[in-house]
C-alpha cells in the first residue's frame, strides 16, 4: 500500500484519470449527453471567474489538510477512518467558543477557538489511537463508529443546548460576530485567509514527515514496528501522538470551515469532506507532497462540476469520475500482477509444454 | 399519569414496536449480507453504497416497468453486479478491501444521484409502484401481534432469510467452507478448496442482501421514493451490527432491532430526550463490546498461562 | 530382501523462488512402509519439498510420481485423492471449529445432501479413534485443546482422506518430551498395522534415531546423503547436517578476557505459545571474549537472546549489562546500558526493508547531534555522508545508500545490519545467525569483523546454527538443551562430535554455570 511515487505510478495515475473520464463519458453519452460539452463546461466551471478559482482553492485546502492528517497517521502505520466526526467536534467547539466570547478582541477568540479545535479533535483521535496501541483494537472499525457518534453528538448540540435563536435553522448554532471572520480574499467566493494558516499547517506536515528526525522515526515505525522498536523507539507512543495530531488537523479544517466560510456550526460544515480527502490520500499513496498536489486536481473537478448544470449535466458525475480514478488505482498492481503471471503461464505453455508448470500464485491470502 | 410512566409506556408502546421493526429491517438485511463478507475475512464498508443501488435501482425498476416486483429483481441483478465488482477488485486484484469499500460508497452517491436527476429530475422520485403491505384487519385485535400488522412484506422476507442465513452459515459444509476462508484460508486450501471462490460467493451474497435492503427502503418502507443519499449511513450501522453480533445472521438481526429500538424511542420521546443522542447508544454500546472482546481474550490467555 | 517400487518418486526436483533456489537438483524415493526422515537445518529446502509433493508447489523443474503415477498438475486436492497426507508444522486447522469438524473438512457427511451432518462427523471421527487408537474430545473446539491434541486432531484428518502416506514436517517442534512419545507410538503403530508410509521433517536427532528407517540429508537446498539409520549415529548426521565444506584460515586473537560485561542468571523466558522455553540458564561474557552458544534450532536460544535483548518478556531472572540491572526494560532501554545486537531474522527485525540503505544505517544514531540539527532538522547531507562512509568500511555492494534495503542481496543486508550494530561501539555484542545465508566472501569478511570487536575488547554473545562458525569464532561454547545449559567448555578443549552428546542432551556437565 506504501509505495513509493515513480513514473509507474505517474503512468498509472495518468491511465486511471483518462480511463475515468473514458467511463464518464460513456455515462453522459448513456443519459443523452454530450461529453465534450459537459468537459468543457466543467473546465469552465472551474475557471470561469475568480470566485469559482477562489472556491477552488478553499476546496483543495480542506482536501489538503483531511488528506496529510490521513497521511500522518499511515506514516505510524495507524488509518485514521475518523476524520469526518473529528472535523464536525472541532467546528462545533471552534463555534461556540467564538458565540460565547462575543464581544471578546477577536485575538483573544481566534487562538481560543483554534486551540479548542485543536484539543477537542485531538482528545476525541485518541480513543481509538489508544485503544489501539493498548488492546489492538481494530482503529478502522472504532473510528467508524466514532463517527457517527460524533455527528449524532453535534446535531444533539446544534440542536439542543448551543442551538441558534434563529427559528429558520433547525440546527445549527448562533452566528459569529462578522469581527471574528477570517477575512474572504476574494469576494463572493469561500476563500479566506484560513488558507495561509493550511499552508503553514501543510508546510509543516510535509517538513516534519520528509525532513526531520521525528519524521524518520515515524516513518521506520509504519513501515516494520517490530524493528522500530527493536532499535530502542517508543513505538506506543508515536502511534498515539500521531493519530491525536491527525485529530487536530481534522479539528482544524473544521475551524476554518467554521471562521473562513459557514461562519456558524451546521451539520453541512462537511458533507464528507474528511472521506474525500482520505480516497486523495490513498491515490496520493500518502505521500504529503502528491497529496496536496491531488487536492488541487480533485478540488479542480469538483468545483468544475457546479458548472455542469449550465448545460444540464447533473454535477455528481464529477464523484463517479473521481471514484473510477480510486478503483483503477487501487486495482492497478493487482491487475497488472494478474496480467503479468497470465503471460507468464502462457510462454511456460509454449516453450515447455512437456513439463509446463507455471509458478502458482502462494499464500497472500489476505484476512 | 407520571412524567416516568408516560415515558415507559411510550417507550414499550405498539406504535414504538412496529417503528423498531420496520427500521431494523433494511438494516438486518445489510448486515446479514455483511455477515457473509465478514466470515470470508472481508472488512465490508461498502455497504452503504451497495444498499444506496439496490435503493435507486428498485425504484428506476419498477418506474420503468410499473411493477414493484420487477423492482426488486433489478435491485437484486444490481447487487449481484456490485457484489462481482467488489469481489473482482478485493479478491482477484488484491486490492484494499478498506479502499474499495470507501470508494464504492462514495460512487453509488454519484451514480444513484446523477442518474436520478437525469431520470426524475432534482427532487428524486415519488409514488412509483410500491411493495404491498401486510393488512389484515384480524391482526390488530390480537394484543403482541398487532405490531406485526401493518409491515412490509420485507420484513417477513427478512425471518425467512436470517433463518436461511443462520443455517446456511452453521449448518451446513458451504457455511463451514465460508468461515474456514475468513478464519484460516490455508486450511481450506490444503482441504483442496479454493478460499478465494468462497469469497467470491460471499462478497455476491452480500451485493444481493444490501440490494435487497436497498429495495426495501425505497419500495416498502417509503412506498416507491426515491432521495439522493437516502440509505443515510444505514450502511455502516448494518456494519456495526456484523461486529456486535461477531457475523451470526441471528445476532445481527438482534442487533439491527437494537439499532431500531433506539432509533424508535428516539423518535418516541422527542420531548424528552434527544434522538440524536439515543442513536449514539449503539455506536458506544458497539465499541465497549470490542474492548470487552479483547479485554476477556487476555483475560483467558492470562488464566490459561498460569494454568500450565 | 525384495524389491519393491518406491510409493513416491522425485525426479530432479529444482525449486526456484525469487532470490533463493530452495531445492536443488533433488532425485530421491520413498518406498512403502518406511519412515523415511529428512532433516537439515531451517531453510535447508525440506518443507519445500514437501510442500511440493502436497501439492501446494509447482516445481520449477523436475517430476513427482506417486505411487507409480506421475504428478500432472500440482493441486492439493488432486494430491489427496492419491492418498498422500500432510501435516503441517503450523497446523492447518480452523480454531473456532470443533475437532470433528476439523477432521471431515471437504468430505463432510451430509444430511439431505445439503446440510453438515455432525452427528454422523463425530461418529466417522469415533470410528478412526478405534481404528488407529487415538483418541480426541470429537466435540471441543479447537482452540481449546492442547497442541499435542491438535496434532493428533491433524492426523486423524489426513487418515480420514484416506492417505496411505503421510507427511509430518517437524511435529515435535511443539510438543512436550511425553507428547513426543506419543506420537511416536502412534506413527509406529500405523506403519506397522495400517502398512502406510510416513515421512518426518525434523531437525531434531535423537528424534531421528528413535523413529526412522532411512534418513535424507539437506543442506542449502541439496539432498547431500541418504542413509540407513541403522548405519549413522547423531555426531554424523549432525556434520552432515551443518558442516560447511569450506575451510578458513585461522582468525588472529588478541589480549585476555576483561571484567564481567554482560550475566544472565537463572534466567526463565516463556515462547510465543506460553511453553517455557529458557529453563534457569545461566551465563557470564566477559570483555573481549567470545562465547558461542551450541544448540540446535528451537532449544531456547532465540528466546533467550530476545529476552536479553528485551524484545520478550522475562518471566523471572536476571540480566545485568555492565554491572547494570536491565531485566524487563525495553530494548531503548537496554541499548543505552551499553547492548548492541545483531537479530536473528534481519527482514523481520534487523532492518527496513521499504527504507534506504542510508536510513537503516542510520537507525538509532537519528539523535545524535550531527544528524539531528537544532533537535529536528535531518541533515541529509551529514546522514547521506556518514552513510556512505560506512558503506564503503564494511564494504557494502549493491546499488549505493539511496538504494531500497529490501531490494539487496542476503549478504549485503547482513551487512548493513552488521555495520550498524557495530557502529554503536557497545561494549556488550549480541549476535545471532551472523552469516545465514550469507555468501562465502561475505562470511570471511564478517567473522573477521567479529573478531576485530572481540580485539578491541566488546564482549560478544554469539548463536549459530552452523557449528564450524561457532568453533571458529568463540573463546568458549556453551551448549543449550531444551532451554538448559548442558555443558560450557574452552575453546580446543573439545571436539565437534563430543560436543553433538551435549547439544543432544545425552550428555550434562554437573555444574551449569557458564
Amino acid at each position: 500500500m506504501r509505495q513509493k511515487i515513480n513514473t509507474k505510478y505517474l503512468i498509472s495515475l495518468l491511465v486511471s484519470i483518462f480511463l475515468a473520464f473514458l467511463v464518464g463519458a460513456v455515462i453522459l453519452l448513456g443519459t443523452g449527453h454530450s461529453p465534450l460539452t459537459a468537459y468543457g463546461a466543467m473546465v469552465e466551471g472551474a475557471f470561469s471567474s475568480l470566485r469559482h478559482v477562489g472556491d477552488v482553492l478553499e476546496y483543495a485546502m480542506v482536501l489538503a489538510i483531511c488528506g496529510l492528517a490521513c497521511d500522518l497517521g499511515s506514516r505510524v502505520g495507524i488509518f485514521n477512518v475518523g476524520g469526518e466526526g473529528q472535523l464536525l467536534i472541532g467546528a462545533i467547539v471552534a463555534a461556540q467558543i467564538g458565540v460565547s466570547l462575543n464581544g471578546t478582541t477577536a485575538w483573544l477568540v481566534i487562538p481560543l477557538a483554534a486551540l479548542g479545535a485543536i484539543v477537542s479533535a485531538g482528545l476525541y483521535a485518541m480513543i481509538p489511537g489508544v485503544l489501539k496501541v493498548k488492546l489492538k483494537v481494530n482503529e478502522v472499525i472504532t473510528t467508524i463508529m466514532l463517527n457517527t457518534v460524533a455527528a449524532s453528538l453535534c446535531q444533539f448540540m446544534a440542536k439542543g443546548p448551543w442551538k441558534s435563536a434563529n427559528k429558520t435553522m433547525v440546527s445549527a448554532t448562533e452566528n459569529l460576530n462578522v469581527r471574528y471572520w477570517f477575512d474572504g480574499l476574494i469576494p463572493g467566493s469561500n476563500l479566506s485567509t484560513a488558507i495561509f494558516a493550511a499552508a503553514i499547517i501543510a508546510f509543516l506536515v510535509w517538513y516534519i514527515m520528509q525532513k526531520t528526525t521525528q519524521g524518520f522515526e515515524m516513518k521506520l515505525t509504519g513501515q516494520n514496528p517490530r524493528f522500530a522498536r527493536f532499535s530502542g523507539m517508543r513505538i506506543d507512543r508515536k502511534i498515539i501522538v500521531c493519530m491525536v495530531i491527525s485529530g487536530a488537523m481534522c479539528g482544524l479544517v473544521g475551524m476554518f470551515r467554521v471562521y473562513g466560510s459557514e461562519h456558524l456550526f451546521k451539520p453541512s460544515v462537511s458533507n464528507d469532506y474528511y472521506f474525500e480527502g482520505l480516497m486523495v490520500a490513498m491515490i496520493a499513496r500518502y505521500q504529503p507532497l502528491a497529496t496536496i498536489l491531488l487536492s488541487l486536481f480533485f478540488a479542480v473537478l469538483k468545483v468544475g462540476a457546479e458548472g455542469l448544470q449550465q448545460v444540464g449535466v447533473p454535477n455528481q458525475i464529477y464523484l463517479i469520475i473521481q471514484t473510477v480514478v480510486i478503483f483503477f488505482m487501487a486495482a492497478q498492481s493487482g491487475f497488472l500482477e494478474c496480467l503479468s503471471v497470465r503471460l507468464q503461464k502462457r510462454k511456460a505453455a509454449g516453450a515447455d509444454a512437456h513439463s509446463g508448470s507455471a509458478p502458482r500464485e502462494k499464500g497472500g491470502e489476505k484476512v | 399519569m407520571s412524567e416516568f410512566e408516560k415515558i415507559m409506556s411510550s417507550i414499550f408502546s405498539y406504535g414504538t414496536l412496529q417503528q423498531m421493526l420496520r427500521s431494523a429491517t433494511p438494516v438486518a438485511l445489510a448486515a446479514i449480507g455483511g455477515s457473509m463478507t465478514e466470515h470470508a475475512g472481508i472488512m465490508n464498508i461498502g455497504m452503504d453504497g451497495m444498499i444506496l443501488m439496490g435503493a435507486f435501482f428498485g425504484v428506476l425498476g419498477s418506474f420503468l416497468f410499473h411493477t414493484a416486483l420487477a423492482g426488486v429483481g433489478m435491485a437484486i441483478v444490481m447487487g449481484v453486479l456490485v457484489g462481482l465488482f467488489f469481489a473482482l477488485l478485493v479478491v482477484r486484484y488484491k486490492s484494499d478491501e478498506f479502499i474499495i469499500g470507501c470508494a464504492l460508497n462514495t460512487f453509488a452517491i454519484g451514480l444513484t444521484s446523477y442518474l436520478s436527476r437525469s431520470y426524475f429530475g432534482t427532487s428524486g422520485t415519488k409514488g412509483n409502484p410500491a411493495l404491498p403491505m401486510l393488512r389484515l384487519a384480524f391482526l390488530d385485535k390480537i394484543p403482541v401481534l398487532r405490531i406485526f400488522n401493518n409491515q412490509s412484506l420485507f420484513v417477513y422476507l427478512t425471518w425467512i432469510i436470517v433463518i436461511a442465513a443462520w443455517i446456511f452459515v452453521y449448518k451446513t459444509p458451504y457455511g463451514f467452507w465460508l468461515r474456514a476462508s475468513g478464519e484460516k484460508p490455508d486450511t481450506l486450501r490444503t482441504a483442496g478448496i479454493s478460499p478465494k471462490r468462497m469469497k467470491w460467493i460471499a462478497s455476491i451474497l452480500c451485493g444481493v442482501l444490501c440490494a435487497l435492503a436497498g429495495a426495501h427502503l425505497s419500495l416498502g418502507q417509503l412506498s416507491g421514493t426515491f432521495a439522493e443519499n437516502m440509505s443515510n449511513s444505514r450502511g455502516f450501522i448494518a456494519f456495526a451490527c456484523v461486529i456486535f453480533a461477531a457475523a451470526n445472521p441471528a445476532k445481527a438481526y438482534i442487533a439491527a432491532l437494537m439499532f431500531g429500538f433506539f432509533e424508535a424511542i428516539g423518535l418516541r420521546l422527542q420531548g424528552y430526550v434527544s434522538s440524536d443522542l439515543t442513536n449514539t447508544i449503539p455506536y458506544i454500546i458497539t465499541i465497549v463490546m470490542m474492548v470487552w472482546v479483547v479485554v476477556r481474550k487476555q483475560a483467558k490467555k492470562r488464566a490459561a498461562k498460569q494454568e500450565t | 530382501m525384495k524389491q519393491t517400487d518406491p510409493v513416491v518418486r522425485f525426479e530432479h526436483i529444482s525449486m526456484q523462488f525469487p532470490g533463493v533456489l530452495a531445492n536443488d537438483d533433488i532425485s530421491l524415493d520413498i518406498m512403502p512402509g518406511e519412515v523415511f526422515a529428512l532433516i537439515g537445518e531451517n531453510g535447508a529446502g525440506k518443507s519445500t519439498l514437501m510442500n511440493i509433493l502436497y501439492g501446494i508447489h509447482a516445481p520449477t523443474s523436475g517430476q513427482v510420481w506417486i505411487k507409480g503415477r506421475r504428478v500432472e498438475e500440482f493441486d492439493p486436492r488432486n494430491v489427496i485423492e492419491q492418498g498422500v497426507g500432510m501435516v503441517h508444522q503450523h497446523f492447518m486447522l480452523v480454531p473456532s471449529f470443533t475437532v470433528a469438524q476439523n477432521i471431515v473438512m471437504s468430505k463432510e457427511p451430509r444430511k439431505h445432501r445439503i446440510f453438515f451432518d455432525n452427528a454422523a462427523a463425530e461418529t466417522a471421527v469415533r470410528k478412526l479413534e478405534e481404528d488407529y487408537g487415538l483418541t480426541v474430545p470429537e466435540s471441543v473446539p479447537v482452540e481449546d485443546i492442547s497442541v499435542g491434541m491438535q496434532q493428533r486432531v491433524e492426523i486423524l484428518k489426513a487418515l480420514y482422506r484416506g492417505a496411505e502416506i503421510l507427511i509430518l514436517d517437524e511435529p515435535t517442534a511443539v510438543l512436550t518430551p511425553q507428547e513426543t512419545e506419543e506420537l511416536f507410538t502412534v506413527i509406529r503403530g500405523i506403519v506397522r498395522e495400517k502398512g502406510m508410509t510416513v515421512i518426518i521433517i525434523t531437525h531434531k536427532l535423537d528424534e531421528v534415531m528413535a523413529i526412522s528407517d532411512r534418513v535424507g540429508v539437506m543442506r542449502k537446498g541439496k539432498l547431500v546423503g541418504i542413509h540407513e539409520t541403522v548405519d549413522v549415529n547423531q555426531q554424523i548426521l549432525a556434520s552432515l547436517m551443518v558442516g560447511r565444506p569450506v575451510l578458513f584460515d585461522e582468525l588472529e586473537r588478541t589480549g585476555e578476557a576483561g571484567e564481567l560485561a554482560l550475566t544472565v542468571e537463572k534466567l526463565r523466558v516463556r515462547d510465543h505459545r506460553g511453553l517455557e522455553a529458557v529453563r534457569d540458564l545461566s551465563l557470564e561474557v566477559r570483555a573481549g571474549e567470545i562465547l558461542g552458544i551450541a544448540a540446535i534450532e528451537g532449544n531456547g536460544q532465540s528466546e533467550l537472546i530476545e529476552a536479553i535483548t528485551g524484545l520478550m518478556p522475562v518471566q523471572s531472572g536476571r540480566v545485568t549489562v555492565l554491572g547494570k540491572d536491565v531485566t524487563g526494560q525495553d530494548p531503548g532501554e537496554i541499548r543505552e546500558a551499553g547492548l548492541a545486537h545483531v537479530p536473528e531474522d534481519r527482514l523481520a527485525t534487523g532492518l527496513s526493508g521499504a527504507a534506504t540503505v542510508a536510513e537503516n544505517l542510520l537507525v538509532g544514531k537519528q539523535r545524535e547531534k550531527r544528524f539531528n540539527r537544532w533537535g529536528f532538522h535531518q541533515d541529509q547531507t551529514a546522514v547521506r555522508a556518514y552513510a556512505e562512509e560506512v558503506y564503503g568500511r564494511y564494504d557494502i555492494r549493491g546499488a549505493g545508500v539511496e538504494a531500497l534495503a529490501g531490494d539487496m542481496s542476503g549478504g549485503n543486508m547482513q551487512k548493513v545490519v552488521i555495520a550498524r550494530e557495530f557502529s554503536f561501539d557497545s561494549p556488550v555484542l549480541i549476535i545471532s545467525q551472523p552469516t545465514r545465508g550469507v555468501d562465502v566472501g561475505a562470511i570471511e569478511f564478517i567473522h573477521s569483523r567479529i573478531m576485530e570487536k572481540r580485539n578491541q575488547g566488546a564482549a560478544i554473545l554469539l548463536s549459530s546454527a552452523d557449528l564450524d562458525e561457532v568453533f571458529r569464532l568463540s573463546d568458549r561454547i556453551l551448549t543449550i538443551y531444551e532451554g538448559q545449559a548442558t555443558g560450557c567448555f574452552r575453546a580446543g578443549e573439545i571436539t565437534k562430535e563430543e560436543i553433538g552428546l551435549y547439544m543432544t542432551g545425552s550428555k550434562r556437565l554437573g555444574g551449569k554455570e557458564a
